[in-house]
């Protein structure tokens, strides 16, 4: 939807029916409606209003008044795909999720789609056949933290980092000293049922895609700017300039693509 | 800051744009700072401002449109929300009532509205307040038209 409006404005001269976000006045990015009124507004708009409302009052707010026809309204619903949505509730404390950060955003997503294109990308068998396991991955700390707060959309998220982290090098310590035998694909399986229950109380249904995903982010043996870029690209999404946008809006089974481009308003 | 000025400078392509439209307002950017406004609003008919133009500085704070530009007026008005010399504004939308929503045209429109109907009640011009208070509309009336005539119309000969 936030193309059209774009193609709008830059088609013809700026119609009548192009239709701003009217708080920002630009098209809209991130559609996001209030529960009760349902009017329309960027995400980021509607939060960063509700923030400072909140911030103008000494006690908790309930509630917000719609900035267009002033009724009152509880959460802002965003991120409709067609087969769910995301909830922001106003009430919550107005610091919270500050930490969730674009990369969080496409992070979680990922863990909504199938794993695709991207578990081919690198070669995961290499890395069991020949023990790459046993070197440290340095990048491995920070990523796993982002997972994590992107997973449970918690801030603080240290404590289950830690026990994953010893998990990972528990294992590669065993290895190391060669007290467990066996093949690259039975330790490869070890690892993935290691990890996953280790982070199932914490993740729940997604402990193994987890405990997928973090394989995957060791074999590739890259840092985590690389690792998202490669990341992004499989899923047909560039990171890069608002151009590509054009191609990626039509594949409706990626959401979420204006999270990627930058504001490409730039009119 | 980046937000405001990305949102002032959709207002300012919008102002260029809908000039004709409205006829009653005319709003006009400082040359070198895009925080700083101001509009040329013509006295609304059948009320003792007709036929002035007034003028009203606009300053819109960095946070904006979370916070709402301050207001006031640069041609002295007898109005019983106006401040009789330093052309402050009493308007809830300027204050406590502010939303987003608003831009500098709506506020432009708002103040004309306010101009047509005075709020007697919570006056910023005590005389002025008091004149309709006490239901002495002709006295309010010729008062504001005078100033209206003093300062809001190009002097005679």
């Amino acid at each position: 939807m936030a193309m059209a409006n774009k193609k709008d404005e830059e088609g013809s001269s700026p119609s009548n029916d192009f239709d701003p976000c009217p708080i920002c006045l630009g098209p809209f990015r991130d559609d996001a409606y209030l529960d009760r009124c349902f009017h329309k507004f960027c995400y980021s708009c509607i939060v960063s209003w509700s923030k400072f409302v909140a911030n103008q009052h000494s006690q908790r707010q309930l509630s917000l008044k719609c900035p267009l026809c002033k009724t009152d309204n509880f959460s802002v619903v965003y991120g409709c795909n067609g087969d769910s949505f995301e909830r922001y509730y106003l009430n919550q404390e107005s610091s919270e999720k500050n930490f969730f950060s674009r990369d969080h955003k496409y992070r979680l997503r990922c863990y909504y789609r199938e794993p695709g294109a991207i578990y081919e990308k690198f070669n995961i068998q290499q890395y069991w056949r020949f023990s790459r396991y046993l070197q440290p991955n340095k990048w491995l700390h920070l990523w796993l933290r982002r997972e994590i707060q992107a997973l449970i959309q918690e801030e603080d998220v240290e404590i289950i980092v830690h026990h994953i982290l010893g998990v990972i090098e528990s294992f590669a310590k065993m290895n190391e000293t060669g007290r467990s035998k066996g093949t690259p694909e039975t330790k490869r399986e070890e690892f993935k049922k290691l990890v996953s229950d280790a982070a199932r109380p914490f993740l729940v249904g997604r402990a193994d895609r987890f405990a997928s995903e973090i394989e995957l982010f060791l074999s590739s043996g890259m840092n985590i700017e690389a690792y998202d870029k490669v990341y992004l690209q499989s899923l047909g999404i560039s990171s890069g300039d608002g151009a590509e946008s054009n191609i990626q809006d039509q594949t409706p089974a990626v959401p979420y693509l204006h999270f990627f481009d930058n504001d490409s308003d730039t009119d | 800051m980046q937000a405001s000025r990305a949102r002032l400078f959709k207002e300012y392509k919008e102002v260029q744009r809908e000039k004709a439209v409205d006829p009653e307002i005319q709003l006009i950017c400082d040359d070198s700072n895009i925080f700083k406004w101001t509009a040329l609003i013509k006295g609304p008919s059948e009320t003792p401002y007709e036929g002035g133009v007034f003028q009203l500085a606009l300053v819109v704070p960095e946070q904006y449109p979370l916070q709402p530009p301050q207001v006031r007026f640069l041609t002295k008005i007898f109005h019983p929300n106006v401040h009789f010399k330093s052309g402050e504004i009493c308007l809830d939308i300027l204050k406590t009532a502010w939303s987003p929503a608003w831009t500098l045209q709506s506020v432009c429109r708002a103040i004309i509205a306010l101009m047509a109907h005075p709020e007697p009640d919570s006056p910023l011009n005590c005389d002025s307040g008091n004149l309709l208070r006490s239901g002495d509309i002709r006295g309010y009336q010729s008062m504001a038209r005078m100033y209206t005539r003093l300062a809001a119309m190009p002097k005679k000969g």
